[in-house]
């Protein structure tokens, strides 16, 4: 208790357990989080369960087929919970391969946008100069055109693996309006008078950048890290149902792969094929942003009085 | 003021110049060209014609000089792809329908999005404030063409109340002598000036007595009576009704789609100006419960809004490209996707073009707003 109050007086930043306690309070940001932790054991359970009790033949997201049941696609039943899809495939089993390709593709997009923003936005805002001009000027070229158009050229040029479209997205997002925020932010905190007596007892650039401008930057990335993945999920779903990406099969693939069995958008015909994959999307994308919204509570400063 | 809008026009202009080098090298610089596509069967000697003919043997940066030459003379060039139309025939044509669902969309998101935002912050803890937070983070991260088919399954197949696809019903419109992009421009300039005269009645009816708020509601009122009775002593009120009975579903999408991230933000910030000082001294004054809300709290809330509003309008433009896919729209999104498919230089980069041209406009309205907003930044 006492050791407590004296650190709150010295350190900057909270006690980790005083964060943690903010965040509790979020009802919406705890939904997420619950969210987030089911998806995580569904990606992880999936390998496990196909070399356990799963057939490889007939529940191999990809190349299964089901020789039981007739005619494909059939509707959710015991042995799949979520029905086949046209090919005989097990929808259940696509499902939490599908998720493994999501985590996968928004998580490698996140960080890569992370990094990418607060170098380039922090360095712009730090050094100014030529560095903002070069920075900034790619910058403006960035947000003139949405992500997605651009990995529809890259798509030509690359095989777009989910790796691959994960880093593409995050510089994408990273160096344009990301990079944008981030150094107005900047901005702001190098004007502050800690930083000013930072310089003036000769502290170096790399000090400054690392030990008083990082810390005040990395609240903004790391909010803006979960909506990035929120945008790179859904971009990575949408390339995927155009059938534009070279992922093997995630939730984009299987709604492109269960329209054709949809009858249009008629309600009729096998419909949880649909359904599923496009449930899946919205719930995880939920969690990330629900889960980013209250970060960005506990992260902010202004909040703390209330 | 006047300096810094100059200032960022001329570096939005270099931008997008830039931009344009960048995508003919991009677009150079991928395997094979619309002559190895389009000539697949024609053997090597008809590729190499057709490449001589495109004129795709010459260097990138012969090709790119080339092609500024026509475009500082507004000579976009000709298509590959749909000869002998040429690029700027095929913007004219389809640029003005997404940018009415785009513009459209984005501005009732936008609207709509802070308007709930104040009211749920609010009020907090009620039933309204879980349904609008629900509705509006699932449609946000929701699969867009998914939310386009609950839609159509819902109004256009279920209830039968709206229309499919497209965004005209040919029957209507045979034998008519006006064009749609015609009745397009109408229609916009009618909702602008009604939202003009909204404005207008809400100014009039905010101090609050009675009289003045029969006046505020009766101008609207006379205004709505007026647009309607213009269109239909034009005649083509029935085109009109047409084109918004089509544009109902995907216009609903899309800001089904785009509200809740605007919503969240006017939340949030709305949350962080209530426990300010001035707001406890205007409650403290008894000023009443909507001035303190609007003029107190909104207003200083709506600044960090627009910050956003830079991340999620590329979102809103790739929600309506797709959208107007989905309802098989004769429009840019289309255009898009086959350009890019065949290689087909002059009309990706038009297109592209256009695409960056419509977010430059909105990054430099934002950029003069904020600062004509916030006093502060006006004199950094």
């Amino acid at each position: 208790m006492h050791d407590a109050t004296a650190m709150e007086s010295i350190a900057p930043t909270r006690p980790r357990s005083q964060s943690w306690r903010i965040f509790r309070s979020h009802r919406y940001g705890m939904l997420g989080l619950a969210l987030l932790v089911i998806f995580g054991i569904m990606a992880m359970s999936h390998p496990i369960l196909m070399s356990t009790i799963l057939d490889r033949a007939r529940y191999d997201p990809i190349v299964g087929f089901d020789s039981v049941y007739f005619p494909h696609p059939t509707g959710p039943s015991i042995t799949h919970p979520l029905g086949t899809d046209n090919y005989g495939r097990d929808v259940m089993s696509q499902l939490l391969y599908g998720a493994r390709v999501s985590f996968g593709v928004g998580i490698v997009a996140g960080i890569v946008a992370a990094v990418v923003s607060t170098l380039s936005g922090g360095l712009a805002g730090y050094f100014r100069g030529w560095v903002d001009h070069l920075l900034m000027g790619v910058a403006d070229i960035m947000v003139l055109l949405p992500a997605p158009v651009v990995l529809l050229i890259f798509g030509l040029l690359v095989r777009m693996e989910w790796i691959v479209l994960g880093v593409l997205y995050g510089i994408l997002a990273g160096a344009g309006a990301l990079a944008i925020i981030v150094k107005s932010h900047t901005l702001t905190l190098r004007e502050k008078p800690f930083v000013e007596a930072a310089q003036s007892v000769g502290g170096s650039d790399r000090h400054i950048f690392r030990t008083h401008l990082l810390p005040g930057i990395l609240p903004l990335t790391t909010v803006n890290f979960f909506f990035t993945v929120v945008g790179a999920i859904l971009t990575e779903s949408l390339l995927s149902y155009f059938n534009r990406t070279q992922v093997d099969l995630s939730w984009g693939t299987m709604i492109w792969i269960g329209q054709e069995t949809f009858r249009a958008f008629t309600m009729e015909g096998q419909w949880h094929a649909i359904l599923a994959p496009a449930l899946a999307i919205m719930l995880l994308c939920s969690a990330f942003y629900l889960v980013g919204r209250a970060l960005d509570d506990v992260l902010n400063p202004r909040l703390r009085r209330r | 003021m006047l300096g810094f809008i100059v200032r960022r026009i001329l570096r939005g202009v270099v931008a997008l110049l830039a931009f344009q080098f960048l995508l003919f090298a991009l677009v150079h610089s991928l395997p094979g060209d619309f002559a190895s596509i389009a000539g697949a069967f024609s053997g090597p000697g008809g590729r190499a014609f057709m490449q001589r003919q495109l004129g795709l043997d010459q260097p990138l940066l012969q090709q790119y000089f080339d092609w500024l030459k026509g475009f500082v003379q507004l000579d976009f060039g000709q298509s590959f792809l749909y000869r002998p139309e040429t690029v700027s025939g095929i913007l004219l044509d389809r640029a003005p329908r997404t940018l009415l669902l785009f513009l459209s969309a984005a501005a009732l998101s936008y609207v709509l999005g802070i308007w709930l935002g104040k009211i749920v912050a609010w009020r907090r803890g009620g039933l309204f404030e879980f349904g609008a937070l629900t509705v509006g983070v699932a449609a946000h991260t929701s699969f867009a063409p998914w939310l386009a088919f609950l839609g159509l399954g819902l109004f256009a197949w279920n209830l039968r109340w709206l229309p499919y696809q497209n965004l005209i019903n040919f029957n209507v419109w045979l034998r008519v002598d006006i064009s749609l992009d015609e009745i397009l421009l109408r229609l916009v300039i009618s909702g602008f000036a009604l939202f003009g005269v909204f404005l207008l009645a809400r100014l009039i009816s905010r101090k609050g007595t009675r009289g003045r708020r029969v006046i505020g509601a009766g101008t609207f009122l006379l205004a709505v009576l007026l647009v309607v009775a213009l269109w239909e002593r034009s005649g083509y009120s029935p085109l009109a009704l047409d084109v918004l009975r089509h544009l109902m579903l995907p216009l609903g999408t899309v800001v089904l789609l785009s509200f809740g991230e605007t919503m969240m933000t006017m939340r949030a910030t709305m949350l962080e100006t209530i426990g300010d000082d001035h707001v406890v001294a205007a409650r403290a004054k008894g000023l009443p419960d909507k001035v303190v809300r609007d003029r107190h709290v909104a207003r200083i809330a709506m600044l960090p809004v627009l910050t956003r509003i830079l991340l999620s309008l590329p979102f809103v433009l790739v929600g309506s490209l797709v959208i107007e896919r989905v309802f098989f729209w004769r429009a840019m999104g289309q255009v898009v996707f086959n350009a890019i498919e065949f290689q087909d230089l002059p009309l990706i980069v038009g297109v592209l073009t256009m695409i960056g041209l419509i977010s430059l406009v909105a990054h430099i309205v934002l950029d003069v707003l904020y600062v004509a907003l916030d006093p502060r930044l006006r004199y950094a």
